[in-house]
């Protein structure tokens, strides 16, 4: 009954097995790579405000590291499974060899809920993961990162540990710090850019000229600002965008012919990224349920909100004009759904490509670190365009190549990389 | 140009006119302060001294009679435009102080005279007799001591030697005093002194027939005579009891206590107004600035007196206050207190909470440096029984009958009635009290609040029923004048409002005489731009109901905080959110990661506006950006949002242009706010023995107290009782541990998320499945009529095997969310204590209730939830797949008509759901039991005579009707103002008649509705609720009541119907 249950390692592992299979992977390689190649199992006593001492149960996996230090985050969770943080460093594995950056994936966590702690006594909590484990994380070895329930605060009393022990400035060691103590410029815009820059590039490879296209968006957080202003800038034109409303609890779209004004917008949204209804019908949007923004008659459609937003049931709905999705969120698309879009032929950036701007200035910030020298904006976003260019054409090419869906072509291509460096170093 | 030009000579020569005052009166104190000088040489200066002060300087005389000298100014002539004040010593008339002008002089307040003037000569002849009095007392003192010099070694006949002087100086005291001595006597029992005083009563002194016969003989020289030789003979005896030492104590003792008698008289007596009670004290005060001491006792009886005629009889009150509440504050406070003549009117509740709350803090300070330097605003009082005066002086005195009218009458009158108060006068006493209060205030912003001897008592609280008021208090003197006056009228009004009216009625409280006192207060703040408030402010309760996490315990208090006025905290915002602190636990915040502090920080602010002259709210991120910098205490409420960053502010931190998000950190962590806030909530729960809630504010600088009350409960917060004895099969499930107060009653469907079922699905999409359709049963249930059960963490977002992933979009019509805890092999998993969306559940008032169904002594009927059929199938068949993992359960269907309630004491960390019939819960808490016995019994009533009236005009042929039936609150006579009417109907007839007796009664059922509103506020589409039965299903009544899991046969009734001719046979 139990092992029948939903376990996200085992679902990570038989994804794979399905590449695996399609790429013919040989067996030692398969055995390496469905599991960590190393893992750290730890407590943590931390005595509480109280007085009373917990102990605290605390994580870390790497899952491999052939193409260069693991890298992935430190999540707080009550209900925190070995399990999960496998699956998720597998993940970062994959992630970072499809945007081709030099890095291997891991995942770390502690068991605990951040509601029932005192600031206090979670600085104490990381500070004593960075004590159980400091001998095998570094800038050279394996870069964590902030992650569900943790951020910079966190981030830099492990750094601060970290240093205290080995006695030097290592900045490299964890990235997510703010700007000005180690952090990276760019980083907000970083996700939303990335975006654009492969749609961008699959324009091109669709032989459509941005300025000639339509675009409609879900949400209008931080990543679909972004990816709105950079499209906008290409000369594209968005005419409908996505919005959840928080007093009305349910979303609705915003719609306007000739174009949305991006900063017309904004001067009307919240920082949640809610527009403010009434304003958007004064000036000139037609209001219509949140839906809507799937169906209409546009070029593009890039869902920057939630994840299954694109089902079965809705995708239907979706114009014949559509061409090109780029998956500015997590998971927008349901499986179902997926073989729809294959099935009609839309062009599929997939989520881990489409996305992968943010992991990408993750790196920066790494690189920057360990330099100790620290780029301006431009500059952030310049190397992000080279860097999501490329890694877009190894995946598009290798899906013309062998005529592979998008996504497909994706998880091919980073198993492959992860694979091919393992052989090369003569592990496998 | 002119006028204005008038006007300022006018101000100019006022002003001259108090410059000479003060001088006068600085030099009279001069005068009086030099050592040694005779009362000669006083009256010689201060002939001299007054003149100048007056406005004719040059025309004034000024003549002093003091015992048989007469000192006058130079020029003196009388003439009848004078002033008179007479100098006293004792109550005795010992000489006088005449000022007057030698010529006409234009006609002034005081013929000639101004009121200051008067006021002047007045208070000078009060400073001069208070000074004779020293004098002579003096005199006395250094005569005692050169006596006791001369007697020295001769200790025994000391006492001797204060009587004499007694005897000389006051004779009714020397009476009063042996009268005493004699009562103490015979009080210790000692013979002789009993028969003594037979002779010493006073109708015994003087024969009737002398005092009433033809006699010429003055009768006052006998009385002297006899009573000297009887008190000669008092103190024969006393010597002979009593030792020396005894006799001087008691002496002394009873001098002192002379002197403070008539306070204890005035306190005492009921018919005293508050007028000469404020005499009272003034001249208790007079005599001995320092405040003389009384014996504890009459101290504490003088204390409680002031107490009960001033604040509150409510025993409970007195109790508590007596022991902080001194004298002294009474002196202070009566000179802002506004009343009229001959009032026996009181302050209120909320005066009397926050003045109590202050002085319980102020003796607690004495040992708690935490508690110093707290403050409240400056305020006036308004007595109870100006509303009355204010009413007759209108002749508005039928309006006070308006409780005894229907509900929905007062509810379509109350705009009239509003707009005729605000039209109406107030007596001119009332008017003048007010102006003066103005000028006190000066042009701050104000706040009028009711304070109605109803409201906030110990032990029930009305609160929120009546109006507070803001009013911005700028420009004239005219204009501010009327705006208060118009907002006083309009909480005079709101006790004739429909809600509180019929929140009385509920309660049985209609007929207690409410008469409403106002507190006036200064509101607290600043000036930021052209608005005005508090830095921040917010309620806070010494018992914390809403727990976040397993870790805060119920007494670690709660603070609910939010910038600008308090407005804001007190209510529940579903669209904007107050900061929440435990101050026991200040480390364990409701909000943790930076998306939801920044997601759940305060978005709008209330302020007083002071060119628009109105309380508005306005976007915090608005004012900010026009005003950051001014923003008082900004640095500690604010925290900047960089690069998805909260970082504390800096010195370089712009607050206008920089991103802010309020987190109030800097207060939390840097300031002794929170620590102070622990320490006054404990102290006022430990001296008011009951948790409280009190209002607070700070302008930046100072913290203020603003109100302090017993912790009230809303209807639905308030410890259920959890009924002993229940068969189990009525139990669903109990709790004990992490309990909150309240009660669910009437729930008609339970959402159960099967944790087996959850735990088996195997793929990610069929776990998003359950959340999906979790979202759309919220969509098609109806609103707060369900509950929803689930394994784990409601709302898990990354690993949702842990719980259903949903927004709070997804459940926000749910009564309740439940959380279960299974044990896994030896763990129980944590729960998650709503804390994905918690804040949004507590504005929207939905329960939360965490379950251990493994623990020992915990009910937990799995089988009611898995084998009753499940109602998904028809509600939504699109998702029958997930049957296995959730079940709706149709409670009424699944338990016999019964449905489902929950009860929960926090007290007990107790919680029960149980199955009854309708509205059978009703009564379980003592709130609900009061309305039973008051008007519950009137909801019923009418509600009776209805379904009778329904039952005489239902044609049963017509609509195949055997026999309608009553059941439920209606006929057990508890029915509540939103109860509906239960109704069985034994039906017969075919389909097309079942369609049109649905349709008759749902005419019925909406008109009643509509009734129903108007008298009570409530409104629920349907008032009748109604059960149809085949009558071939039911062979006689024992059927019915087995059916309905009716216990006793008294809970149902047959309703008569109209029976044509011909089906009687």
């Amino acid at each position: 009954m139990a092992d029948k249950s939903f376990n996200a390692f085992e679902m990570a592992q038989t994804q794979f097995d399905k590449v695996a299979d399609m790429i013919g992977l040989d067996q030692a390689t398969r055995d390496l790579l469905r599991n960590p190649i190393r893992e750290f199992h730890f407590s943590i006593p931390v005595r509480m405000d109280d007085g009373s001492v917990k102990v605290f149960r605390g994580f870390r996996s790497q899952h491999n590291d052939a193409r260069g230090p693991s890298k992935g985050g430190i999540r707080f969770h009550p209900q925190e499974t070995i399990d999960t943080v496998r699956a998720l460093s597998m993940w970062m594995t994959w992630k970072t060899a499809v945007a081709d950056l030099p890095l291997g994936g891991g995942k770390g966590g502690v068991i605990c809920d951040p509601h029932n702690l005192s600031l206090r006594e979670q600085e104490l909590i990381c500070r004593g993961w960075v004590r159980q484990v400091y001998k095998n994380i570094g800038p050279e070895s394996d870069v964590p990162a902030p992650d569900v329930m943790t951020n910079a605060q966190h981030m830099l009393w492990m750094l601060d540990e970290y240093e205290v022990i080995t006695g030097k400035k290592q900045p490299g060691l964890i990235t997510g710090k703010p700007v000005g103590m180690g952090g990276s410029l760019g980083r907000t815009e970083a996700t939303g850019y990335g975006v654009i820059f492969t749609v961008r590039e699959a324009l091109k490879h669709l032989d459509m000229k941005p300025e000639n296209t339509v675009a409609s968006v879900q949400g209008f957080g931080n990543v679909a600002q972004y990816a709105i202003d950079l499209y906008t800038q290409m000369g594209g034109k968005v005419i409908c965008v996505s919005s959840w409303d928080q007093n009305d609890q349910t979303s609705y779209a915003f719609k306007r012919e000739s174009g949305i004004d991006l900063q017309e917008l904004r001067d009307i949204t919240d920082r949640f990224g809610g527009i403010d209804k009434e304003k958007a019908k004064e000036k000139g949007y037609e209001v219509l349920p949140g839906d809507e923004w799937l169906s209409q008659d546009v070029d593009i459609l890039l869902p920057c909100a939630l994840e299954n937003q694109i089902t079965a049931e809705n995708v239907e709905k979706i114009s014949r004009r559509v061409k090109l999705i780029g998956e500015g969120a997590n998971g927008p698309t349901t499986p179902e759904a997926d073989k729809v879009l294959e099935r009609r032929g839309i062009f599929v950036i997939p989520d881990f490509l489409a996305n992968a701007g943010g992991v990408t200035c993750s790196y920066f910030e790494q690189v920057q670190s360990n330099m100790n020298f620290y780029w301006s904006r431009e500059e952030v976003l310049d190397k992000l365009d080279q860097k999501m260019t490329s890694a877009f054409w190894s995946v598009t090419n290798l899906s013309d190549k062998r005529k592979l869906y998008m996504r497909d072509a994706a998880y091919v291509i980073a198993i492959e990389r992860v694979a091919q460096a393992c052989h090369d170093r003569g592990w496998v | 140009m002119n006028t204005t030009q008038q006007n300022l000579d006018k101000l100019i020569d006022t002003l001259e006119e108090r410059v000479k005052e003060l001088n006068c009166l600085y030099e009279v104190e001069e005068l009086l302060h030099k050592p040694d000088i005779s009362s000669e040489e006083i009256f010689t200066e201060l002939v001299k001294i007054i003149p100048p002060a007056m406005q004719y300087p040059e025309a004034c005389a000024v003549k002093i009679e003091y015992g048989d000298r007469t000192y006058t100014s130079d020029n003196y002539q009388d003439s009848p435009w004078a002033l008179n004040s007479d100098l006293r010593v004792n109550n005795r008339t010992v000489g006088n102080i005449r000022v007057c002008y030698c010529e006409e002089k234009p006609e002034l307040e005081v013929g000639p005279f101004l009121v200051d003037e008067k006021e002047l000569i007045d208070s000078i002849s009060q400073r001069v007799s208070n000074f004779i009095m020293y004098q002579k007392l003096k005199q006395v003192f250094n005569r005692w001591a050169s006596t006791k010099e001369g007697m020295s070694g001769q200790k025994p006949g000391e006492w001797k030697v204060v009587l004499e002087l007694i005897r000389r100086t006051d004779l009714d005291l020397y009476g009063r005093i042996s009268r005493k001595m004699l009562n103490h006597l015979v009080w210790k029992g000692v013979e002789e002194s009993e028969e003594l005083l037979q002779e010493f009563a006073p109708s015994s002194t003087y024969d009737f027939d002398e005092v009433s016969g033809e006699s010429n003989i003055p009768l006052e020289k006998r009385t002297l005579t006899t009573s000297n030789a009887l008190i000669q003979k008092v103190y024969e005896i006393a010597v002979r009891h009593l030792s020396n030492e005894e006799l001087l104590g008691l002496i002394q003792k009873w001098m002192q206590q002379d002197k403070t008698a008539f306070l204890v008289r005035a306190v005492s007596t009921k018919n005293t107004s508050i007028n000469e009670i404020a005499d009272a004290i003034r001249r208790y005060y007079q005599l001995t600035p320092e405040g003389m001491e009384l014996t504890p006792s009459s101290l504490l009886g003088v204390r409680a007196g002031l107490i009960r005629r001033i604040f509150s009889d409510q025993l409970e009150f007195i109790n508590i206050a007596k022991n902080y509440i001194r004298v002294t504050d009474f002196r202070d406070l009566l000179p802002r207190v506004i009343y009229p003549a001959n009032s026996h009117g009181k302050l209120g509740g909320k005066s009397a909470g926050v003045i109590l709350a202050h002085r319980i803090l102020r003796k607690a300070a004495e040992n708690n440096e935490l508690l110093q330097d707290i403050k409240i605003p400056k305020s006036w009082f308004i007595t109870s029984d100006v509303m009355i005066y204010f009413m007759h002086f209108n002749n508005l005195e039928e309006i006070l009958e308006q409780k005894y009218k229907d509900i929905s009458e007062v509810r379509k009158e109350y705009p009239h009635v509003v707009l005729l108060f605000k039209n109406s006068h107030f007596p001119p006493d009332i008017v003048q009290g007010l102006s003066m209060a103005l000028d006190d205030f000066g042009e701050v912003p104000l706040v009028v609040r009711s304070s109605s001897l109803l409201e906030d008592r110990l032990g029930s609280a009305f609160a929120g029923k009546y109006k507070s008021l803001f009013i911005a208090n700028q420009g004239s003197k005219s204009d501010r004048l009327n705006a208060l006056l118009d907002a006083i009228a309009e909480v005079y009004a709101s006790t004739v409002g429909p809600d509180p009216i019929g929140y009385r009625a509920e309660r049985g409280l209609l007929d207690f005489h409410e008469e409403m006192g106002i507190i006036i207060q200064e509101v607290v703040g600043q000036r930021v731009g052209n608005y005005y408030l508090p830095s921040f402010a917010g309620v806070a309760f010494s018992n914390n109901e809403f727990r976040w996490s397993p870790r805060i315990k119920k007494e670690d208090g709660l603070i609910r905080l939010v910038p600008g006025l308090g407005t804001r905290a007190v209510d529940r915002l579903s669209d904007d959110y107050p900061i929440l602190i435990a101050p026991g636990q200040p480390g364990l915040r409701a909000n943790v990661s930076v998306d939801e502090i920044v997601r759940y920080s305060p978005q709008k602010v209330d302020v007083v506006n002071l060119k628009a002259n109105r309380f508005e709210t306005i976007e915090l991120r608005q004012l900010l950006r026009e005003f950051g910098n001014e923003y008082p205490g900004i640095e500690k409420l604010a925290s900047v949002f960089e690069h998805g960053h909260l970082k504390p502010p800096t010195f370089n931190t712009d607050f206008a242009e920089d991103d802010i998000i309020i987190t109030a950190d800097g207060l939390i962590r840097n300031s002794r706010f929170v620590e102070q806030m622990r320490h006054i909530l404990k102290e006022l729960q430990k001296a008011m023995a009951t948790p409280v809630d009190i209002e607070f504010a700070s302008d930046g600088n100072d913290f203020y107290l603003l109100q302090c009350r017993p912790q009230s409960y809303s209807k639905y917060d308030a410890p259920a009782e959890i009924p002993k004895n229940i068969p189990a099969e009525r139990i669903l499930f109990t709790a004990e541990r992490y309990v909150t107060n309240g009660q669910l009653r009437n729930i008609n469907f339970i959402v159960y998320v099967d944790p087996d079922g959850y735990a088996a699905l195997s793929s990610r999409d069929e776990l998003l499945a359950v959340g999906k359709l979790i979202g759309q049963l919220n969509k098609t249930l109806p609103p707060r009529e369900f509950i929803l059960m689930g394994p784990g963490r409601w709302g898990s977002r990354g690993d949702i095997k842990l719980g259903v992933s949903v927004t709070y979009s997804e459940i926000n019509n749910t009564a309740m969310l439940i959380e279960i805890a299974r044990k896994k092999g030896n763990y129980v998993p944590d729960l998650s204590f709503g804390t994905h969306f918690f804040q949004d559940l507590v504005e929207a008032n939905i329960r939360y209730l965490p379950l251990y169904p493994d623990e020992k002594g915990i009910v937990f009927n799995e089988k009611f939830l898995t084998k009753s059929p499940n109602a998904l199938y028809e509600i939504l068949p699109a998702f029958s797949h997930l049957s296995n993992v959730v079940h709706v359960i149709d409670v009424k269907q699944a338990a016999n008509g019964m449905q489902l309630n929950v009860l929960m004491n926090a007290d007990e960390d107790k919680a029960v759901a149980l199955f009854a019939p309708p509205g059978s819960i009703a009564s379980t808490d003592q709130e609900f039991k009061l309305q039973v016995e008051s008007t519950g019994a009137e909801h019923a009533r009418w509600r009776l005579r209805f379904a009778e009236k329904i039952a005489e005009q239902l044609d049963p042929t017509r609509l195949g009707v055997k026999a309608l039936y009553l059941l439920g609150s209606t006929h057990d006579a508890t029915a509540q103002a939103g109860s509906d009417i239960d109704l069985l109907v034994l039906f017969e007839g075919n389909e097309q008649q079942k369609r049109d007796l649905q349709n008759w009664l749902e005419g019925w059922s909406r008109c009643l509705d509509e009734i129903n509103y108007l008298r009570t506020g409530f409104k629920a589409g349907g008032l009748l609720d109604v059960h149809l039965v085949d009558a071939k299903d039911i062979k006689n009544k024992e059927d019915i009541f087995s059916k309905f899991d009716l216990i006793d046969k008294s809970g149902i009734r047959e309703l008569p119907l109209h029976q044509p001719e011909k089906t009687k046979k």
